[in-house]
């Protein structure tokens, strides 16, 4: 290895530092929350944030369960279920499109495509959505709300095609001369062959529902159907109008406002499974955006 | 045709599903674009109601309390500056990546930065909130302990876009400094050997190897910005300042607008901003992907 020049040293002292300069302004703010959730409130509201837990404790985490714990899991069991059932629903629906389209002998398989691709380049906008979800397909306060608008993303089969289409077209004719139909092809070859795709879009689809708030945002009034990240939006906005001093003071009295810490451990709470799962599932987004993210 | 639809008739069946989605959420919805031109009310329903031209459009442009262009305004800041530092930021991450070494330190600082777009905007707008609280919030305690006022963050609107521009590019930095880690992976390794053999030290090489070799990728990442300039995020700002009246002036975008106004304004006045919208994304786009053939030879966007 040959000495370096000092300027070279200095590129690389810039590159550590820089990285991990970067590294630390993302991970700061995520330490600071799951500590001030084991804080003990009264010095949290005394002296502020901070990312050592202020007298390390679970009361708040007790105390949550025990005075809203319902609510809670009810929410938590929401949004599990939407999780789940819309992200098999969307690989099914997804799966099968791009498997077709990436099939040469698809003839009409480009005016498919463009009529996928022309939903996002031109859109009806919001209220005609809003207008024809609501008053046409009623869905206002259903748990269909939260899982059907969000079924099929144009971007996902795109990103699914890019792996279908990289399996040899020379396996699929094989098996279709010993006489196998397209259905056998997609669930017993091209579904196998890719199942580090099948993973890393399912993974994609899975966060889109669990990080969800919009369509409950849109459509849902009824407590007792709020998932989980819209049950935490509507304890910060209560939050946020009492903060920005535009409740009158009087009426701010009566609402009771959950503790600062209430707050972080909520937020904890809800990203727990997603900080839990990260190391595992990290890399797949990792492939999902080099493969699809931008043509080369 | 119709041979053509019995011979691969599976497939097609396979695409029906999707196709009826869209059709469903994205071409039906299209025909209450028609609102737009209309006075629209319930009892007479979307073709029922009084047609008034572009009435809408222009009270949108030129209406007395100015929110109109000012919405249109506030969408353009918060994207230029999020594109800007959204390119640059990234950018510089991916190059000093792969000048780093280190397995240990190259893995944990890239799950580190790439954790913020695992979050919800929600969980977002609570870590803002933990920072700009009045009473207990992070920064309000740094100013008041070096002899500074507290600053009530969440009534005042002049300090929200550079936080909103902040938030937006602390969440998606890991995220796109990977799309600028695929590019430079493809990059030949014995260019960078030639230069140093050469003499090149590792600033030119960056200035005169990298830089340049990324700029398709910036190039095309950018005209997909741009075509998307007049749309705001909806999620990002509403998650993050949620309804606060205080702060609506200086962050509302198009598409908050549009949501709030849509119960006091009615559905023909915001169907007609969000049909701009539309009109500007779709020549926007085209444009950008006329740009992205030329200077990707003849690759476009889509």
């Amino acid at each position: 290895m040959k000495r370096r020049s000092a300027s070279d040293r200095a590129v690389l002292i810039f590159a550590y530092l820089f990285i991990g300069f970067i590294a630390v302004v993302c991970l700061y703010p995520l330490v600071m929350v799951l500590s001030v959730s084991f804080s003990d409130n009264f010095l949290v509201t005394r002296d502020g944030y901070s990312v050592i837990p202020r007298n390390f404790t679970f009361d708040t985490y007790t105390y949550i369960f025990a005075h809203s714990g319902a609510r809670i899991l009810k929410s938590y069991m929401v949004t599990i279920c939407i999780t789940i059932i819309g992200t098999l629903l969307s690989m099914i629906i997804t799966s099968m499109i791009s498997f077709a389209l990436s099939i040469r002998e698809l003839k009409y398989r480009n005016a498919i495509a463009f009529f996928c691709n022309f939903t996002i380049i031109f859109s009806a906008g919001l209220i005609p959505w809003y207008y024809v979800c609501v008053n046409w397909y009623h869905m206002m306060d259903t748990y269909g709300a939260l899982v059907i608008p969000s079924l099929f993303s144009v971007w996902n089969m795109f990103l699914m095609r890019t792996y279908f289409s990289a399996v040899p077209p020379s396996l699929y004719e094989s098996a279709k001369l010993d006489g196998a139909s397209y259905y056998r092809i997609y669930w017993s070859i091209a579904i196998p062959l890719c199942k580090t795709a099948m993973l890393t879009v399912g993974l994609m689809y899975a966060l889109c529902y669990w990080n969800d708030w919009w369509n409950a945002l849109m459509f849902v009034n009824d407590r007792e159907k709020f998932p989980l990240q819209y049950f935490l939006y509507n304890i910060l906005s209560n939050i946020n109008a009492i903060s920005s001093g535009r409740v009158p003071s009087g009426a701010a009295a009566n609402i009771k406002l959950p503790s600062e810490t209430v707050k972080m451990a909520v937020t904890v709470i809800v990203i727990g499974p997603v900080i839990f799962l990260y190391p595992f599932i990290q890399k797949y987004f990792v492939d999902g955006i080099m493969s699809g993210a931008v043509k080369e | 045709m119709r041979k053509e639809l019995k011979k691969n008739r599976q497939l097609y069946l396979m695409c029906v599903p999707a196709i009826i989605f869209l059709i469903m959420f994205c071409y039906i919805p299209m025909v209450g674009i028609w609102m737009a031109f209309t006075d629209y009310n319930i009892r007479d329903g979307i073709f029922g109601s009084r047609f008034v031209g572009l009435q809408n459009f222009k009270y949108f442009f030129t209406g007395s309390t100015g929110m109109g262009p000012r919405v249109i305004w506030n969408t353009l800041v918060i994207n230029f500056w999020g594109l800007i530092f959204g390119t640059i930021v990234p950018i510089t991450i991916a190059i000093c990546f792969n000048l780093v070494k280190g397995k240990f330190f190259k893995k944990f600082t890239q799950s580190a930065m790439f954790f913020p777009y695992f979050l919800s905007w929600v969980v977002v707008g609570a870590i803002v909130y933990a920072f700009f609280s009045s009473d207990t919030g992070l920064v309000n305690r740094i100013l008041t302990s070096n002899g500074f006022e507290k600053i009530r963050w969440y009534a005042e609107g002049k300090y929200w876009k550079p936080i909103i521009i902040t938030a937006d590019i602390w969440k998606w930095c890991g995220y796109n400094s990977i799309i600028y880690l695929a590019a430079t992976s493809n990059f030949d390794a014995s260019l960078y050997d030639a230069a140093s053999v050469d003499g090149a030290n590792l600033f030119q090489q960056t200035i005169h190897l990298t830089v340049p070799m990324l700029k398709p990728t910036v190039v095309v990442l950018t005209l997909m910005s741009i075509g998307r300039i007049f749309f705001g995020d909806f999620g990002m700002i509403y998650g993050i300042v949620g309804n606060n009246s205080l702060l609506y002036d200086s962050v509302a975008v198009i598409d908050t607008y549009v949501y709030s106004a849509m119960r006091s304004l009615g559905f023909s006045y915001t169907t007609a901003i969000g049909f701009f919208q539309s009109v500007m994304g779709l020549i926007l786009v085209t444009t950008a992907n006329k740009l992205a053939k030329k200077v990707n030879e003849g690759e476009g966007l889509f």
